[in-house]
């Protein structure tokens, strides 16, 4: 395989920003949405009533990331063809698994004498979740949701497969024509989306996480 | 009653027609499904008995020698931070392992380092102070002690973290059709290019198949390998 | 049989040293109890006899043989040596079975001797050996389980035992009980034990002898007679405790005291006031306040061999506290 440093550098900055800002959607859309849909789940599972729904449940998310994302994307096909949605919807479904478990397990770790005091100086259950369950759970959720960002950004190159866009598009490329340069820029800026979204929300962890728990 | 509901409505038709179409290609093609999925096992079990050996070992290694546990985990984060297509496609840009198997292979063997050697140090680090205090004080070996205490409890935990790394790995090892290999990530493959439904959904159904049967096998070998003893949460990644 | 010959320990980065120029000595068949505050270094000793810790100077010898020295192998000398350490340390995969054979699986005894043994040992600990041996210990009490500690401590028949608060862990009702029954044992084995705890009410009642420690050196050490009759300073004062004289009560016999009579005194019949000869003082003092009187009587199994009276005892006390009147 061939690789001159000029080819590399246009690739870089040439090439890769509209596949870059491709792909930072890419990962944060479907971050997003499966944030709002595994977060709440997992919450709720943790409540009294729905308990018994725990392993069924976590089953189906762990089904995201037991079958390859690939066959995800594939398996759509009928429905969404295709093109960025098809990649959108793979992703989110991959992204679950992550989320919800770590804020299962954070939920979890809450010390149950936190809890009984709460109860104890009258707290409702909903006020006990949002004001003591919830921001004492935030940094596992966070390592979580971190987890989550890096396994989508990597998984994101796939989407280029499915016509949808990102720096996969670049690297493919790289692969079908025997060009490492193209190879190299192509993980290097995913690596480097993957590596500063981690920084960003290790900020955020920073900020929703009580003083008395940071590290 | 199908007929009825594909009279009613053209996309319900069509959707079924989809679906039921990869079952005749699947029948069609079958030498080509039962090579793929061959292929398939052996990349994977190749694989894991090489990542097993290696990455047992250094998992025990680095649970005795703490420094070396930093460097391991950040170079395995690091590895997750690249896409698997660009590892695979590094891996063939050396040139003594070009377009193939070894190149899949070695790839994949990185990518199993980190469930592998993280799900060791945690199990070997899971055993209690005074368990081991106990042992010491009875008079056993370094070596009786890793074998006979650290090792048994560890157990449960590394398997989980070994049940990870299989379906992980028959995962990521669709993707290395683009290198080359010939499982059955090539009917995904190859279906998207051609734009062939029936050879991508057949493709798609093929590994999730096989990847919800290995996690099913392996989740019921988990719940039978561990001592009755043991009363433990395990870890799942 | 165990001697310590000026032993130091000095963690590494640590300013002062763990134990302190430490000598003394364990005789054969006795119990010697290390006693001290948290971090005086009791525990560190014991660990040293058996080489978990390593001392960094002087020498310890076992039955004349130098075991600090390099050439001796510390796990072949741990075979030889019960321990039994506060949190137990059951191997949780194991079988109560497994756990108790496992030194003479270590040592290659027969299997043939192995069995009957483990059962012979449970039942000596007090346990049902046919409803314990097959379980694990997650399903054993606490109780149980610092049962099952000492038995696979004694499995080898070691000579010698290092227990560090091996009764530590459990409330002081069942405490109190496995101390008596293992006192009983001790009767019939004889061992050379070396016991830690920070309780001096333990120490006095399992002690023999009793080495006190104080931030790594000892203090004083010597029979819980002659620790209780002569402190040596304040800090060993504290350690007592203000009932310093009860303590003492206790642990002399009626027998040691006692006045020698022919006859029996009104009062004492009056009142019907005995105890018996092997009895501590302790019980003349309860005696005289449940019936309300100023003298006892003392029997030896059914013969009566004379009284103690309360003006008795208070001479006792002032001759034993020397110049605390």
């Amino acid at each position: 395989m061939e690789f001159e440093m000029e080819r590399f550098i246009t690739a870089l900055v040439d090439r890769s920003p509209p596949h870059a800002l491709e792909h930072l959607q890419l990962v944060l859309i479907p971050l997003f949405i499966a944030f709002i849909i595994a977060f709440p789940v997992a919450v709720i599972l943790t409540r009294q009533r729905f308990i018994k729904y725990t392993d069924r449940v976590m089953a189906f998310f762990s089904m995201g990331q037991t079958i390859p994302p690939l066959a995800v994307i594939a398996i759509f096909f009928p429905f969404l063809g295709l093109g960025r949605t098809p990649a959108l919807f793979a992703l989110t479904i991959y992204a679950l698994l992550p989320i919800a478990r770590n804020t299962l397990a954070g939920l979890k770790g809450v010390p149950r004498d936190v809890k009984e005091a709460a109860r104890g100086m009258g707290m409702s259950e909903w006020e006990m979740l949002f004001r003591v369950e919830i921001p004492l759970s935030m940094p596992v959720v966070m390592a979580g949701v971190k987890i989550s960002v890096v396994l989508t950004s990597g998984t994101a190159a796939l989407g280029a497969l499915v016509g949808g866009g990102g720096m996969g598009a670049v690297i493919f490329a790289g692969i079908d024509f025997f060009r490492a340069e193209l190879i190299i820029a192509g993980t290097l800026i995913i690596a480097a989306i993957a590596i500063i979204l981690d920084r960003l929300l290790s900020l955020i962890d920073n900020m929703l996480t009580p003083p008395h728990m940071k590290m | 009653m199908i007929g009825l509901l594909s009279g009613n409505s053209g996309w319900l038709a069509n959707f079924y027609d989809q679906y039921l179409g990869f079952i005749a290609f699947i029948i069609r093609r079958w030498d080509q499904v039962v090579e793929y999925t061959l292929n398939h096992f052996s990349l994977v079990l190749t694989v894991m008995f090489f990542s097993l050996i290696l990455w047992i070992s250094v998992g025990l290694l680095i649970s005795r020698y703490e420094k070396l546990a930093n460097t391991a985990f950040g170079l395995g984060n690091i590895l997750f931070v690249i896409p698997s297509i660009s590892v695979f496609g590094i891996f063939i840009t050396i040139p003594m392992l070009g377009l193939g198997r070894t190149s899949a292979a070695l790839a994949l063997i990185l990518y199993a380092m980190m469930p592998m050697v993280r799900n060791v140090y945690r199990g070997i680090k899971s055993v209690e102070w005074p368990i081991i205090e106990a042992g010491r004080g009875m008079g056993m070996s370094a070596r009786q002690i890793l074998f006979q205490i650290q090792i048994p409890m560890a157990w449960p935990i590394i398997f989980a973290g070994i049940r990870v790394t299989v379906v992980m790995i028959t995962g990521i090892a669709t993707v290395a059709t683009y290198i080359g290999e010939r499982n059955l990530g090539r009917f995904i493959h190859h279906g998207i290019a051609r734009e062939s439904a029936d050879m991508i959904i057949a493709g798609a159904i093929l590994v999730s198949v096989i990847a919800i049967l290995l996690d099913y096998l392996l989740g019921k070998i988990e719940s039978r390998i561990t001592s009755p003893g043991l009363l433990r949460e395990q870890d799942h990644n | 049989m165990i001697r310590l010959d000026k032993v130091d320990k000095v963690f590494p980065g640590a300013s002062a040293p763990a134990v302190d120029q430490v000598s003394f000595q364990v005789d054969e068949g006795n119990i010697c109890v290390f006693v001290g505050p948290s971090g005086c270094g009791k525990t560190t000793i014991l660990r040293m006899i058996n080489r978990l810790v390593e001392p960094t100077g002087g020498d310890i010898y076992i039955k004349g043989q130098k075991v600090s020295d390099r050439g001796v192998n510390p796990d072949h000398l741990r075979r030889k040596i019960g321990y039994v350490i506060q949190q137990i340390g059951l191997m949780p995969h194991r079988t109560i079975e497994q756990n108790v054979a496992l030194v003479p699986r270590l040592l290659k005894w027969p299997e043939n001797k192995i069995m009957p043994r483990v059962k012979h040992l449970l039942e000596m600990v007090g346990l049902e050996p046919d409803e314990v041996s097959k379980k694990y210990p997650h399903q054993l009490s606490g109780g149980m389980m610092q049962r099952v500690g000492v038995a696979r401590a004694l499995a080898a028949d070691p000579p010698i035992m290092l227990m560090d608060e091996p009764f530590g862990a459990v409330d002081p009702i069942v405490r109190g009980r496995l101390q008596d029954e293992f006192l009983r044992l001790q009767k019939e084995m004889k061992k050379t034990i070396c016991f830690v705890t920070h309780d001096i009410n333990e120490a006095i009642k399992m002690g023999d002898h009793i080495v006190i420690m104080n931030k790594g050196k000892l203090v004083q050490h010597g029979t819980p007679m002659e620790i209780l009759s002569n402190p040596i300073d304040d800090f060993v004062k504290n350690l007592i405790g203000t009932d310093r004289e009860t303590k003492l009560l206790e642990l002399t016999k009626s027998e040691e005291m006692v006045t020698q009579t022919e006859e029996i005194p009104t009062e004492v019949s009056e009142k019907d006031c005995f105890i018996m000869a092997v009895d501590p003082v302790q019980r003349a003092l309860e005696a005289m306040m449940k019936k309300d009187a100023d003298i006892v009587g003392v029997k030896d199994g059914d013969k009566f061999i004379g009284t103690i009276s309360w003006e008795d005892i208070k001479k006792h006390i002032n001759r034993i506290s020397g110049d605390e009147a």
